[in-house]
């Protein structure tokens, strides 16, 4: 998006009035938060987040936050001053790890981590959930369950003495709900995940949300498997390193615990930015046996993302288009500087193409995807900016957030009725759903009040 | 309770160029109402928020340095700001909870891989891992790289001293645990090991090319999360951690040493490099 397009100028709510969240004035559409009785519990296995938002002050439960990046058995960023962990209420993950040895040796190691005598951390091991390196988990917490704000304005940045306060009108799709976030590394380390799984299993997650991928090398790409070189599979010859058996059984639990624990809680995968043809992994995993929702990406005009995968997804939700030009695919923004029509067919997607981009949350300051200006900590009295507290984001990272806000929201308000498990959950999603586009059948987006309000972005 | 009445009154409207704060209505004026709608005529304080989100567009327009000898990218000036934030934190850092290293015998035990890996080296089908070998037997950069696509890409200036950075506090970092346990090498244990490389001086336990490498994968796992170069990191990590275990020079619990200290260190590299994290991270927003 540059300068060549002037006209451009829309509500940064933009995905929550297509799914029938916000009116266009950007009040409830037939509900209210006080109609919440109960507020959905929503996990976010992701990078950590940063919780010093103000957007996301009242959104994050820092109590249970629970960081595995450097703790191979997790630490609780939010509870460092404590001694010990305390009584944190959890429930069993017993059930779900039947039959899992390996799942049950890691959810006893857990368990016996998580007693009330245990230290935040372990030993001299710190968690890794500065906020500075929290962009990804960041704008996925606020896309979920910002609320909005008045906040203080620092007193030198001020540019009038009366402004004593600014405005952060910005909100998640559920600004009732609770998060915890979960955060990861991206090691190709089964250990890690089930760790993250079995937790949110403890943690009687309403919903989970997984905007990321599981570098599973067997699941990944699956197909390479199937093609045999000199009575070898191409899998095993291209490992960079041979994968024991301990570690491929392990990958083979996790699938398999992901499957379970989404009978009894959705799981809300991202379903991958490069066209893959059944999505990612564990995006991949959904049937219409399992609580597994696979998430496509749809523009502001109700078409399919150029980057979402096209086949193997539960629904979609909304997010930023990109431009293509394949065979099968030519999506250009022609208002682009410079842009070129040479090599454009005339049969063409281009007036597919939406400029309208997600926004959402950001690291305040440095870091994250918007940076501030200003060098230097945050004035302790207040905001002297508010551009470096958002940033524009997108992908099926985006449209997993807003779809499992959406769940949260729907379980809030008693749709999804309180004993649902995942598959109820999954269900209730796919009532919901409309076609925004009526020439593009097999795209369907969850709305709210069944009718969304697509499409949001109508210019040509 | 959520207030929407703030997004009643107030509204972010994304534009071509910036996010703007605007009222949704002229409001009854109150001393507080003047407030907001001051604001509201300030609205364009973020102007500089995507200042980097085009970069990327005009990476390659002028750089194909890749220098053939190697010698371009592996140049820093010494990291003394880095080293002396990294021993202002050093009781952070010192006394991790490593596991301890195995006893002899059991070294001995691990030895005997060792020894299988040694004769499978020496066949025609491992001459590409001999190859990797020898080029991994000094500082070098490609296979850090090469995961995220930059091996011939201009722009990453900062990504780079990065990564060299980590591996000059990771070398030093690793000595320090190195001679904590002063464990002998393979073929000190196992004398019929015949080292494809000659054993560096220092003790076996953790390995540093192991902690090195996989303390940058842990590194770049926080800078660049969503690349899929930040997973394929670990693998390539991997992949030189255990060529040194082919080499003869390491056991295998030598790398997982490395890489359990290389986890656990990360939250203190995070402070020491932020700067230079954040550098990095702006070459590629």
């Amino acid at each position: 998006m540059n300068s060549a397009t002037p006209r451009l100028r829309y509500d940064s709510l933009w995905h929550l009035t297509a799914l029938g969240v916000l009116t266009r004035e950007n009040m409830p559409n037939t509900w209210l938060p006080e109609d919440v009785k109960k507020p959905a519990r929503v996990a976010l296995i992701d990078t950590s987040v940063a919780m010093d938002h103000p957007n996301l002050r009242g959104a994050i439960n820092q109590k249970l936050a629970f960081d595995l990046f450097s703790t191979r058995l997790g630490a609780f960023p939010g509870l460092l001053g404590q001694t010990c962990l305390g009584e944190l209420g959890l429930g069993t993950a017993q059930a779900v790890v039947a039959g899992l040895p390996g799942c049950q040796a890691l959810l006893d190691a857990l368990d016996a981590r998580l007693g009330p005598d245990q230290p935040p951390c372990i030993g001299t091991i710190q968690p890794a959930t500065s906020s500075v390196f929290s962009g990804h988990g960041t704008a996925i917490a606020g896309l979920i369950g910002a609320r909005p704000v008045v906040v203080p304005m620092a007193e030198a940045y001020r540019d009038d003495p009366r402004d004593t306060t600014l405005a952060l009108p910005y909100c998640g799709v559920d600004p009732t709900c609770e998060i915890i976030p979960i955060s990861t590394n991206f090691d190709t380390d089964p250990e890690q995940m089930i760790l993250a799984f079995l937790y949110a299993e403890r943690i009687k997650a309403d919903v989970i949300v997984l905007p990321r991928g599981i570098p599973d090398p067997f699941r990944m790409q699956p197909e390479l498997y199937a093609h045999d070189l000199g009575g070898r599979n191409l899998g095993e010859l291209t490992a960079p390193c041979p994968i024991s058996d301990e570690a491929r059984a392990l990958w083979a639990e996790l699938a398999e615990l992901i499957v379970k624990i989404s009978l009894r809680r959705p799981i809300v995968c991202a379903a991958g930015n490069e066209n893959e043809e059944y999505g990612i992994y564990p995006a991949n995993l959904a049937s219409e046996d399992n609580g597994v929702i696979s998430v496509g990406a749809v523009n502001a005009k109700g078409w399919a993302c150029s980057y979402s995968p096209p086949s193997g997804l539960t629904v979609w939700g909304p997010s930023t288009d990109a431009e293509s030009f394949v065979e099968g695919d030519v999506r250009l923004d022609m208002s682009r500087h410079r842009a070129d029509t040479r090599g454009v067919p005339r049969e063409n997607n281009t007036a597919r193409f939406s400029h309208f981009e997600i926004i959402s949350t950001d690291v305040p300051g440095q870091g994250g995807y918007s940076a501030s200006p200003y060098d230097g900590a945050e004035p302790e009295d207040g905001l002297r900016e508010f551009g470096s507290f958002f940033c524009r984001f997108g992908g099926t990272s985006a449209a997993s957030a807003i779809i499992g806000g959406l769940l949260a929201l729907g379980r809030g308000l008693g749709k999804i009725p309180v004993d649902a498990d995942g598959v109820d959950a999954k269900a209730w999603l796919l009532q919901s759903c409309v076609t925004p586009v009526a020439n593009q059948p097999n795209v369907c987006v969850p709305c709210l009040d069944g009718l969304g309000a697509f499409p949001v972005d109508s210019t040509p | 309770m959520v207030d929407f009445t703030i997004l009643e009154n107030f509204q972010f409207v994304v534009t071509s160029h910036d996010l703007e704060l605007t009222e949704r209505e002229i409001m009854p004026m109150t001393s507080a109402m003047s407030a907001m709608r001051s604001l509201a005529l300030n609205r364009n304080r973020n102007r500089n928020r995507n200042r980097n989100r085009n970069r990327n567009r005009n990476r390659n327009r002028n750089r194909n340095r890749a220098d053939p000898f190697g010698q371009a990218d592996s140049a820093i000036l010494e990291p003394w700001e880095e080293r002396a934030r990294l021993y202002a934190l050093r009781d952070e850092w010192m006394d991790l909870p490593v596991p301890l290293p195995p006893s002899l015998p059991e070294l001995r035990a691990h030895a005997l891989d060792l020894l299988k890996k040694q004769a499978l080296l020496s066949l025609p089908q491992h001459v590409g891992r001999r190859d990797e070998i020898l080029v991994e037997a000094e500082l070098e950069l490609s296979r850090y790289l090469r995961p995220f696509g930059i091996e011939t890409h201009g722009g990453y200036d900062a990504t780079i001293s990065l990564m060299l950075t980590v591996m000059a506090l990771t070398d030093e970092i690793g000595l320090y645990y190195k001679a904590r346990w002063n464990v002998p090498r393979p073929n000190q244990v196992e004398p019929r090991l015949r080292n494809f490389l000659a054993a560096p001086a220092h003790a076996s336990y953790p390995s540093n090319h192991a902690f090195q490498s996989f303390a940058l994968a842990f590194v770049m796992s926080r800078v660049i999360p969503e690349h899929p170069g930040s997973g394929q990191l670990f693998l390539s990590a991997r992949r030189i951690a255990e060529n040194r275990e082919w080499a003869g020079v390491h056991y295998a619990c030598d790398t997982a040493a490395g890489h359990a200290l290389a986890r656990m260190i990360l939250p203190v590299l995070e402070k020491v490099l932020q700067k230079n994290m954040l550098a990095a991270q702006a070459e590629w927003m």
